[in-house]
């Protein structure tokens, strides 16, 4: 319901949920979740801060799933169905933006900031397809799968050469 | 402390000569030196010395008696070298110390250089000892003073060099001469002795040196020219079965490795203990066990590109074979950790039209101690493939050489055949660096390649290391991998432009694991031979003849691959050295011009499915 659109005169209230005319956001959480996803991820996760509400809804799957295909290109146009139930069984849209897109976005617009004198041929790949992104997710998430016996597992590494070393600048 | 550069045509220009980047230490790749083959020391020659590069040993040698000879009978030659007049052209360098070597173990007073000699001598160097050294002034070789002439001072103080100094009444244009060489660097094996002054210091520090005492040496880019000078010079030694100065120069390495930085090291480091171990005859590395082999692998697979390079490119071959199959079965001939299937795995689930049902045959080499590798593996991908919904099977080989599979081990059993609909299964077929090993042993490579093409695969996917390591002669082996190696620990090395950034702990941990790893091929390449230099890489252009010979023919990896592989390359911090290049269907991964790695598809040919 879009009442927010109503023009209105009266004086405003704070968080007025009682609100005859107004309608604070905190009413609608479908709403609210349209909104955030329409963030990028770290303006997402930092919406996560604001109150248990937005936490809450900054946290359900469909908004991170909006927000990983706003900022990946994706390749083929269908199965998308297929694609949530992959992803959520390895582990869910959002720790695929924790992990794989979030630092894949970020290593790239670092290399972006470093000038133009990168080389014609490898400036046609950077970005992120959603392909390359969900096999090294696939990857981090066998690497986390125990062992049979329980064995000393290594600590998951695949994803380290995303991670960003300290800045010495 | 100034630096005092004499003249303009020194040594500067002779690194850019031979197109070393400047002042980082590293080792780039020389593709000729002109050393030993052609005769002449490159270097020395722009001085104006003619000192062949098989010879340097040889002439370290004599310098070193030279001292000797000179020290022990002190008092009574040095009058008589002030006021000789012969002259021997130094430019000779080898000749002329056997001749100083000869008349000063006979009483005649020997040699003068001649003043054009010593104006030669103005674009020479000599030894310099860098004052910041204290091993120097501990030494006992040398009188402590001698170092203070070397110190960054313009002119030396008549009274320092007079002290342990040949004094000379005719040419006090020397000793001038002599300092601004202070700053320089070392010379080992060459000497620019065109006084017999500095000969006795030249020879005494010659003696440290050869003692094996380290030296501060300031500019590390010529002491990189050394170095590679010092590994060819003594893998040419070896080949020529000349140990003692293959041995003298083993230690010249070590001592001149340990003042370079980063990846020139550490090349420099393993090649040096490769070698060691060949000189010495120590026996080959112990075959170590496959849980610290395959330990050092996946640090290697974490630290590099390279491994995932070769996953994804041969993965999207293969996906692109099973387009529209229903059953599909994969041999991998290492299964090792199971690193490449995942993403498949994941690439088959979301395919349009649904997966297929897979089946998974891993060969791996028999286990050490009891614990089944081969099983956890499969295990841990039957668990993710039931996660995303995958109709999974597994099958493990133990096998200690692939040349011991029979294909009938890997065709579906025959009473199954019926009970699956959707009909034949698809077969593919990859071997990720595993089919250089076979070449050990004669007859091996061509029956795997026999097997492979028995179970009619759909596709065969090959990834190599883009390498000559098996050529005829230890030399050219020695050599080919000396720029790989060197190439390839550059690209680990995690700056881009050459200073190391900071790492996050673990980085570095993986980055020194995925060091051993390479040390080991070195150390395989170079110190084994027969039936245990198992590291026997071979160009594309060879495994392109071999496949071709088993009677496949060559599947292009598509637009996709290199798509994927080019955005996976743009992932990694030093993006920018790594290059990805097609080769008539094949891509390759490299650093910078050179290619490492190489990925290629085969499929049966025509011709031999008729057979």
């Amino acid at each position: 319901m879009m009442m927010l659109l109503l023009p209105h005169r009266e004086e405003e209230e704070e968080g007025g949920a009682a609100g005859r005319r107004r309608f604070p956001i905190n009413d609608n959480a479908d709403l609210l979740a349209e909104v955030l996803g329409r963030l990028d991820g770290r303006s997402l996760a930092v919406a996560g801060c604001v109150c248990r509400l937005w936490s809450a809804v900054g946290r359900r799957e469909a908004v991170w799933e909006a927000v990983c295909h706003r900022h990946v290109a994706v390749g083929r146009a269908g199965a998308a169905g297929g694609t949530r139930s992959v992803v959520a069984a390895l582990g869910g849209y959002r720790r695929l933006y924790r992990l794989c897109i979030g630092p894949a976005l970020d290593r790239l617009a670092g290399v972006r900031r470093q000038g133009p004198a990168v080389s014609s041929s490898s400036s046609a790949a950077r970005h992120v397809s959603l392909s390359l992104a969900l096999s090294l997710f696939s990857i981090d998430c066998y690497e986390r799968l125990g062992g049979v016996g329980g064995r000393q597992q290594q600590p998951p590494a695949s994803l380290l050469f995303l991670c960003k070393p300290v800045d010495v600048s | 402390m100034k630096r005092q550069h004499e003249d303009a045509g020194r040594e500067g220009d002779c690194p850019v000569a031979m197109g070393l980047e400047t002042g980082k230490g590293k080792m780039v790749p020389m593709m000729t030196t002109g050393d030993g083959e052609c005769g002449v020391d490159e270097l020395l020659a722009a001085l104006g010395y003619k000192v062949r590069a098989s010879d340097m040993a040889d002439v370290a040698h004599k310098l070193e008696q030279l001292d000797v000879a000179m020290s022990s009978d002190d008092a009574s030659h040095f009058p008589q070298f002030a006021s000789d007049t012969v002259h021997y052209d130094p430019s000779d360098l080898s000749t002329w110390l056997d001749s100083m070597l000869c008349e000063v173990n006979s009483p005649l007073p020997t040699l003068l250089p001649s003043p054009t000699a010593t104006a030669h001598c103005s674009n020479g160097h000599s030894l310099s000892i860098s004052s910041n050294s204290t091993v120097t002034k501990d030494s006992t070789a040398a009188p402590p003073s001698a170092s203070g002439v070397y110190d960054f001072e313009p002119v030396p103080s008549p009274a320092a060099a007079s002290v342990g100094r040949v004094v000379y009444e005719t040419d006090p244009q020397s000793e001038k001469i002599l300092s601004p060489r202070d700053s320089k660097r070392i010379r080992t094996c060459s000497s620019s002795s065109s006084s017999g002054g500095p000969t006795k210091e030249v020879a005494s520090f010659l003696k440290q040196a050869t003692a094996a005492l380290p030296v501060v040496v300031v500019d590390t880019q010529e002491t990189g020219i050394r170095l590679v000078h010092a590994l060819l010079a003594c893998g040419e030694a070896v080949q020529q079965e000349n140990l003692n100065a293959a041995d003298a120069l083993v230690k010249q390495i070590s001592v001149l490795a340990a003042f370079q930085r980063g990846p020139m090291r550490k090349v420099a480091g393993y090649f040096a203990e490769a070698l060691a171990r060949r000189i010495y005859r120590h026996n080959p590395l112990p075959q170590a066990d496959r849980v610290a082999l395959d330990f050092l692998h996946s640090h290697f697979y974490e630290s590099a590109p390279y491994l995932k390079f070769a996953h994804f490119t041969a993965n999207q071959a293969i996906l692109e074979a099973f387009a529209g199959c229903h059953r599909v079965h994969v041999v991998d001939f290492g299964l090792k950790q199971g690193m490449q299937w995942p993403a498949l795995l994941q690439a088959l689930a979301l395919r349009p039209g649904g997966p297929p049902s897979f089946r998974l045959t891993g060969i791996g080499p028999p286990q050490t101690d009891n614990s089944d590798e081969l099983q956890e593996v499969g295990w841990k991908l039957t668990m993710l493939s039931e996660n995303i919904g995958i109709d999974f099977h597994f099958r493990g080989f133990l096998a200690s050489s692939l040349a011991d599979i029979e294909p009938q081990m890997l065709l579906e059993p025959e009473g199954k055949k019926g009970e699956r609909d959707g009909g034949d299964e698809a077969v593919a077929v990859n071997s990720v660096m595993e089919l250089h090993q076979l070449l050990a042993r004669p007859g091996a490579v061509e029956k795997v390649l026999g097997t492979a093409r028995a179970l009619r695969p759909r596709i065969m996917t090959v990834v190599e290391e883009e390498a000559n390591h098996n050529g005829r002669t230890f030399l050219e082996r020695f050599t080919e991998s000396l720029h790989y190696y060197s190439s390839m620990f550059d690209s680990l090395d995690n700056g881009a432009n050459g200073e190391a950034e900071e790492e996050i702990e673990e980085q570095r941990r993986h980055r020194e694991m995925a060091d051993a790893y390479l040390g080991r091929q070195i150390c395989n390449v170079v110190a084994s031979e027969g039936m245990d230099r198992t590291e026997r890489h071979e160009t594309l252009g060879r495994w392109r003849e071999r496949m071709a010979q088993a009677g496949f023919e060559p599947v292009h990896l598509g637009s996709n691959a290199f798509k994927q592989a080019n955005m996976l390359l743009a992932l990694y911090a030093s993006g920018d050295g790594f290059r990805v290049e097609e080769a008539e269907g094949c891509l390759t991964l490299g650093w910078h011009t050179r290619p490492l790695i190489a990925t290629s598809a085969w499929r049966i040919g025509a011709a031999a499915a008729i057979r």
